[in-house]
């Protein structure tokens, strides 16, 4: 059981917490407020991503529109380093920023060279509720001849704004999958960061 | 032609029985090294090297074969035909879904298998439409594997066992139990044989068929599709069990009865 003290305590922590934003820290409580900006935000990106998969452009024109949301809505370089996992600190400095450039490479491609696929998507807002690192954001995919599937958004609110740090796919985590393809590729390859460097450029140049 | 007698239990008894033949063990990393050690367990695959070479043999026999005729399967078939087959197979797999169901104390999900059961094989002509989900009872997956899973039992280590892909001794447990609760597995009889044999060929197909553009993304984006497969796998069923933990909130209310407040 909580004591009334520990409840004070924990309210005074969110309330400093939703404070912190301002001074560059990222909240670890998302509050009410938190939940609606993460909802609107997300809103926001899966309208304008629909809006591209069904839209009249020619395809170069949609790849192009869908990195820039890709750029301007997901924290690309936390996600990179979530997926490098302990292997991150192993790397040289060097080894990290050709890591961050190929992983923003291929994410890019993976997500562009779907768009296709895509078409006649539909993506509703469905729950949000706060996470201890963020708030998840529920929506619906309806795809033409598939039935309805869940689809959540993970959303960070850091300094920048918010931004979306993973995609929750039917239960199943973008970057969980990635991060336990990398760790056991550069398992199997003598804990060496270079293989996957190099397997990450042959993808790259694909 | 003859065929022989559908013993799917043979079949399997005999598949579970060669796996330990190829027997190996994964080796830990040194224990100073907390973190692989940490990683080591979460990944909790104690026999991959044994796992690594079903799914090798899985995975040829996927590209020879079964890829090959899903793709054939998809292109032949218009894809009302598709959903049609897939309802149809989706409703023999009721009564196994109704144990589930009750077995984890679940109602209102019971009696929306129950529904779906009774509404799409007569109306729904031996489930060839789903007619049901119109009516308010929607579709829902559960098997024994879940109700063990809800029952407290761990899943352990993982398991790709031959020609069925990704398990876990509990699922795999829960597969057996399935088998053995559907009553198709107790017919017997030279034109059962052809139904029982018809049903895996045409079940596999469906499967595979829907997963084609899921697959061929994951061969051509993961470095190690392995890693990859075992993770959706775990992801996926922590998900349903999830699910399943949360309680027993669907209506069987039917959509359209008018609630009464």
């Amino acid at each position: 059981m909580l004591s009334r003290r520990q409840i004070l305590t924990a309210m005074l922590a969110a309330s400093a917490a939703l404070a912190l934003p301002r001074l560059g820290f990222a909240q670890s409580v998302a509050g009410p407020d938190a939940v609606r900006q993460a909802t609107d935000f997300v809103g926001g990106v899966t309208g304008k991503l629909v809006g591209i998969v069904n839209g009249g452009a020619a395809l170069a024109e949609k790849q192009r529109a869908l990195q820039a949301i890709v750029d301007a809505s997901v924290a690309v370089d936390d996600v990179a380093r979530f997926c490098l996992g302990r292997f991150w600190r192993i790397a040289t400095p060097e080894q990290q920023k050709d890591y961050l450039r190929l992983f923003r490479e291929v994410l890019t491609t993976n997500i562009t060279g779907r768009v296709g696929d895509y078409a006649g998507v539909k993506l509703t807002l469905s729950r949000s509720q706060p996470r201890e690192d963020g708030v998840m954001v529920g929506t619906t995919l309806e795809r033409p001849n598939a039935p309805a599937s869940p689809v959540d958004w993970l959303v960070e609110i850091g300094a920048g704004g918010p931004k979306i740090v993973d995609v929750i796919a039917e239960g199943t985590s973008l970057r969980l999958t990635q991060r336990s393809d990398y760790a056991s590729f550069i398992a199997r390859n003598g804990n060496n960061v270079q293989a996957l460097i190099d397997a990450m450029k042959q993808q790259a140049s694909r | 032609m003859r065929l022989p007698p559908f013993r799917p239990l043979h079949l399997l008894a005999a598949l579970l029985l060669a796996t330990p033949l190829l027997q190996g063990c994964a080796t830990p990393p040194p224990a100073d090294d907390k973190e692989a050690m940490e990683e080591f367990r979460q990944t909790n695959d104690p026999a991959e090297p044994t796992n690594r070479a079903i799914y090798a043999v899985n995975n040829a026999l996927d590209v020879m074969i079964l890829e090959p005729a899903a793709r054939a399967y998809r292109g032949l078939t218009p894809a009302p035909v598709r959903s049609s087959v897939h309802n149809i197979l989706s409703n023999l797999g009721s009564p196994v879904r109704l144990a589930a169901d009750m077995a984890q104390g679940k109602p209102r999900l019971a009696g929306d298998t129950l529904m779906r059961m009774v509404i799409n094989t007569t109306v729904g002509l031996g489930g060839v439409f789903d007619v049901a989900t119109d009516w308010g009872y929607p579709h829902h997956d559960n098997g024994a594997g879940t109700t063990l899973a809800v029952w407290g039992m761990e899943e352990g280590p993982y398991l790709v066992l031959p020609i069925f892909g990704p398990s876990n001794p509990r699922d795999t447990g829960g597969f057996l139990t399935d088998m053995a609760l559907d009553p198709f597995t107790y017919t017997s009889g030279p034109s059962w044989s052809i139904f029982s044999y018809s049903r895996i060929g045409a079940t596999a197909l469906d499967e595979r068929e829907r997963h084609i553009d899921d697959v061929d993304q994951i061969r051509k984006q993961a470095l190690d599709s392995y890693a990859t497969f075992r993770s959706l796998y775990r992801q996926h069923r922590a998900a349903e069990i999830a699910r399943a933990r949360m309680g027993d909130k669907s209506w069987t209310k039917p959509a359209w009865f008018a609630p009464s407040r």
